[in-house]
């Protein structure tokens, strides 16, 4: 009968309660101060993390301020005004909170390279720093990078909660639709604390 | 469980106690027995109907983390020699193993769940004598437990690495389940040692230890084409919550334990319940901003007063602060309940989360009360049936935060350049 050694010793861990707390018994640990469940509170205040303020990716030689960006009236994510500046999506996690924080860069401008114009570049391993308002830095570092068309867009891979703290960069890459001036794909990074 | 094993099983909780010292089963012996694994089969995997492969994995997290708890609580019982908590304790351990190996039988069938089963019993008897030799100072027994659970180790390492079929390397899983062990067996020293706020950090870095070994397993078990799934934000959302949620319940049963017994380690175990509510309103507060954020800790704070509240009145005999505690009960699930359906645009009527959290904070009351009565074995069935139930909590909470979330999310890519000299 295949069971019966599973049997015992399943059992085993019951039986031998009995069997040993009787046999030995030493003295019980006496009692040590009264317990305080009398005067417990829970917590009511949590340290909110910091809004980010600076983008330091220092085997890009990227170190800029970050502005705010949010959902333009289209649909799509707003890019920053100003191609030398990344911007953070301030509608998700801030960086280092639990879920997906992202910031976004230009790759360049009809001027020339912008800020995150070597993104693509960016090796695996690579340390990205981001600063916050009150002081603190949060590092991260580079798991991996997708290039993806702008039509296939992973919008649950890059934007959708999970409660893992972790960080996407953004970016413009692959061919240029001179006529529309876009390029037709989206580099994305993605690093984890 | 097969019916005769169900028998054997009645009739050692029946002889209880009191019953002459038994015969050294198998199970507690020497540290010479060797892990019984058997080459897992290989073959396509199937799950239990109505489950998917996800949910499987879920159910694995949810099963290893509770297992962690569980002989954590067995160890200290046996360190205090409170027999019959003990007892309880070991019943919970054995459930707790059979709805493993009843997730091992769904995923590779009988004969791997057997193997599974025998190795998995070994190894929670080991943990037992482990115990079993700290509240004797006995060191040539605890030596003989750490032996036999390194043992253990290797052999479920190799047990898990082979069903894994060349996905989970031999020495990875082993350095998971050493470190698995080694979290259990310090809870115990510190715990035995009245170090309780290192023991309370060990006890929850043990849980959530022990259920990210769950993800590892099913995304390395799971065939890669399912295994993939895991990686989807919504099973990640969803298993997070479960952590959390699991977590909270697995704390504040500690904790109100504790309390109900006036026993010293309650601070500590309070403390760590701070520190799970703190991860929940992190969460929260990423989730839905900072506002929410802060309006759900004090919520979740009013939920968890009125719950020690009522621990401390039932241990004093205090029937006008235990009804007191109740009144605030019933007020914090509707206002919780009220506060989420919000958050969520309706997407989880108010009514039905009030009623879940109604069911929730009773069963943790009701475990309070047959603690206070000494009644250990319905204590634990309660704690148990709290936990699996908060699984199912979180499941509509992850569906509603998530699709909450989605609906505010930017769509389509990002246009980030102008210029057309990107590098290729």
């Amino acid at each position: 009968m295949r069971w019966r050694p599973v049997a015992c010793v399943v059992l085993g861990v019951t039986a031998v309660v009995c069997s040993v707390i009787a046999a030995t018994a030493p003295p019980p640990p006496s009692p040590a101060a009264p317990s305080s469940e009398a005067s417990f509170h829970s917590v009511r205040s949590y340290a909110d993390v910091a809004e980010p303020v600076r983008l330091r990716i220092p085997a890009l030689g990227v170190d800029a301020p970050l502005t705010h960006l949010g959902v333009a009236p289209n649909g799509t994510i707003e890019v920053p005004a100003d191609f030398a500046v990344p911007g953070w999506f301030d509608q998700g996690p801030r960086p280092g909170q639990p879920g997906p924080a992202v910031i976004l860069g230009h790759v360049d401008s009809k001027a020339g390279p912008a800020v995150f114009y070597r993104l693509n570049r960016l090796p695996v391993g690579a340390v990205v720093f981001v600063d916050r308002a009150d002081g603190s830095t949060v590092d991260f570092r580079v798991r991996g990078m997708q290039h993806v068309a702008k039509t296939a867009f992973p919008t649950d891979l890059v934007y959708a909660p999970t409660l893992e703290p972790s960080l996407r960069l953004v970016t413009c890459g692959g061919p240029f639709d001179h006529s529309r001036s876009s390029y037709l794909d989206n580099v994305i990074v993605y690093a984890d604390p | 469980m097969t019916p005769a094993v169900v028998i054997l099983v009645g009739a050692v909780l029946l002889a209880g106690c009191t019953a002459a010292p038994s015969p050294t089963p198998a199970s507690a012996a020497p540290a010479s027995a060797a892990p019984h694994t058997e080459p897992m089969p290989g073959g396509p995997l199937s799950t239990t109907a109505g489950q998917s492969p996800a949910d499987v994995a879920l159910q694995l997290e949810a099963l290893l983390g509770q297992h962690s708890v569980l002989v954590a609580d067995m160890m200290r019982s046996r360190i205090r020699n409170d027999a019959d908590f003990a007892q309880a304790a070991s019943t919970a351990v054995t459930r707790n193993t059979d709805d493993l190996t009843a997730v091992v039988k769904a995923m590779f069938g009988d004969q791997a769940a057997m193997a599974f089963r025998t190795t998995w019993s070994e190894h929670t008897t080991a943990f037992f004598n482990y115990a079993r030799g700290i509240a004797a100072n006995d060191t040539a027994a605890r030596d003989d437990a750490r032996a036999q659970l390194v043992k253990f180790e290797s052999g479920l390492g190799d047990f898990f690495a082979g069903a894994s079929q060349g996905r989970l390397p031999p020495a990875a899983a082993r350095s998971a389940l050493t470190a698995h062990v080694d979290h259990l067996l310090r809870q115990a020293d510190e715990y035995a040692a009245r170090d309780y706020g290192r023991a309370a950090d060990d006890y929850r870095t043990a849980y959530s230890h022990a259920f990210g070994i769950g993800q590892t397993l099913a995304a390395t078990l799971l065939p890669p084409d399912e295994a993939a799934k895991l990686d989807q934000p919504s099973w990640r959302l969803r298993s997070e919550l479960d952590r959390l949620l699991g977590e909270h319940i697995a704390l504040a049963v500690a904790a109100l334990r504790a309390g109900a017994t006036e026993s010293p380690d309650f601070p500590a175990a309070a403390a760590s319940l701070d520190q799970n509510t703190d991860q929940l309103t992190a969460a929260m507060g990423a989730l839905f901003g900072p506002a929410a954020g802060q309006q759900f800790m004090q919520l979740w704070a009013d939920h968890i007063d009125a719950l020690v509240g009522y621990t401390s009145a039932v241990a004093g005999n205090d029937g006008a602060g235990r009804q007191a505690a109740l009144d605030k009960l019933r007020g914090f699930e509707g206002k919780l309940a009220a506060f989420l359906d919000t958050a969520t645009g309706s997407r989880i009527p108010s009514a039905e989360l009030a009623s879940a959290f109604l069911h929730h904070d009773q069963m943790l009351t009701e475990q309070v009360d047959a603690m206070a009565n000494k009644d250990y074995a319905k204590a634990h069935e309660l704690a148990y049936n709290a936990y699996q139930d908060m699984f199912g909590l979180a499941k509509q909470l992850s569906v509603a935060f998530g699709d909450t979330v989605a609906a505010q999310l930017p769509q389509g890519g990002a246009e980030t350049g102008a210029g057309g000299t990107a590098p290729r």
